[in-house]
């Protein structure tokens, strides 16, 4: 069971490097933002995972802790995006 | 090679990258998604390094407050990076190229050579852990053992606002922080900000309270409470409260004032300054917890909306 965990680990590790290179390319700010999404997602889950593997049961509250956290960039993201678009005269584009 | 420390490595080698493209990234805006990408992978390592209290801290600081306070930042510069064609000359990029690397050096240097084995008082915090009734070794360190830092830091942060109050203009003295947000009553920020603050208080509660035996504490626990609160205010379902409050003015000393009134006690009742006799350490500390807990929620939520705005009208 330890070995699919481990392995299961590994696999979202890999998926979370992907996002990573989704990071790095962009092209835009909003595909940017997406990705770090994502990775939150996949630290949460490689947290779950490592937290049993590793009997680290802490792990969960901070896998919790992210969960509440992760999406607050993102929402920041969008408010702050839309009061400088807005501050430079243009209509906001309906991301939110 | 173990299967561990394949991870570690390729863990390790991710979290570098990250940290070269965010350093090397020319829009500010990447650099700061980058950054905050790159607080959620060092929360992993930490947990890696069986450091979950520095994780729980990272989690919440890195990935979610600080996050929100670059990214703020961030809007603002573009509007002047947007008009700023001139780069720094030839002579500047390499006087700080030089330093950056001596920096590097420097602390490179120290950690290789640091004393093996370190001198260490960890076996010495463990062996007193009966004095105060907890079983966290990091609470009873910032709590008890080392709880004049942990005081001073709370005036530091007081001094903090205090600054950032400081930057507010004549007629916005004593007003409002930040701009008054409006969402659409229907939408799904609102919805988002009616849904998570119950569950997050709930978290919020729960990583103080299991602080005294496991990872937690105030501070994880009121950087929690503090994001709940701005998500409200960012969906525009409350407004932040004018600087020149009374009331948000003495929660924001309530913390560290019950921790100096606690500590003066020490004197009479206990052995020293901030001593606590040992029969009520742990509930004295919890107490000194509730009250910093509000305070540095409050602290974190206002630094974060910034310096006044707007008069009280």
């Amino acid at each position: 069971m330890n070995d699919f965990l481990t392995a299961a680990v590994g696999f979202v590790l890999a998926m979370l490097a992907l996002g990573l290179v989704s990071i790095l390319r962009g092209p835009g700010d909003t595909d940017r933002m997406m990705a770090a999404q994502l990775i939150g997602t996949g630290g949460i889950a490689v947290l779950l995972l490592l937290g049993t593997v590793a009997r680290v049961p802490a792990a969960v509250d901070v896998a919790l802790t992210l969960a509440l956290l992760a999406t607050f960039a993102s929402i920041a993201f969008v408010k702050k995006g839309l009061s400088s678009l807005e501050a430079n005269g243009t209509e906001p584009t309906g991301e939110e | 090679m173990s299967v561990a420390t394949a991870f570690e490595i390729v863990l390790a080698a991710v979290v570098l990258g990250l940290g070269i493209w965010t350093t090397a990234v020319r829009e500010t805006y990447s650099a700061t998604v980058g950054f905050v990408a790159y607080g959620l992978l060092v929360a992993l390592v930490w947990v890696r390094l069986d450091a979950v209290d520095v994780a729980l801290t990272e989690a919440a600081i890195g990935g979610g407050l600080g996050g929100v306070l670059l990214l703020g930042a961030a809007a603002r510069l573009r509007n002047t990076e947007l008009v700023l064609t001139e780069a720094p000359g030839k002579a500047t990029q390499v006087a700080a190229a030089v330093l950056a690397a001596l920096t590097g050096a420097a602390l490179a240097g120290a950690v290789l050579l640091l004393p093996d084995p370190a001198p260490t008082l960890a076996p010495t915090v463990v062996e007193h852990a009966w004095a105060t009734g907890m079983t966290n070794p990091v609470t009873n360190v910032l709590m008890a053992f080392r709880a004049m830092d942990t005081m001073l830091e709370k005036v530091v942060l007081l001094l903090a606002i205090v600054g950032v109050w400081s930057l507010a203009t004549d007629g916005a003295w004593g007003g409002h922080p930040g701009p008054r947000h409006r969402a659409d009553p229907h939408g799904v920020l609102v919805f988002l900000a009616r849904l998570l603050p119950p569950v997050g208080i709930v978290v919020g509660i729960y990583i103080l309270w299991t602080g005294a035996n496991h990872p937690g504490g105030a501070f994880q626990g009121g950087a929690i409470l503090a994001s709940m609160w701005l998500l409200t205010i960012m969906a525009g379902l409350t407004d932040t409260p004018p600087v020149s409050s009374r009331r948000w003015r003495l929660v924001l000393v309530a913390g560290p004032g019950l921790f100096l009134v606690v500590g003066l006690a020490g004197l009479w009742l206990g052995a020293a300054f901030l001593a606590y006799p040992p029969a009520q350490a742990k509930p004295l500390i919890l107490g000194i917890e509730v009250a910093m807990i509000l305070t540095i929620a409050v602290t974190l939520g206002l630094l974060i909306a910034g310096a006044p705005e707007r008069s009280v009208k």
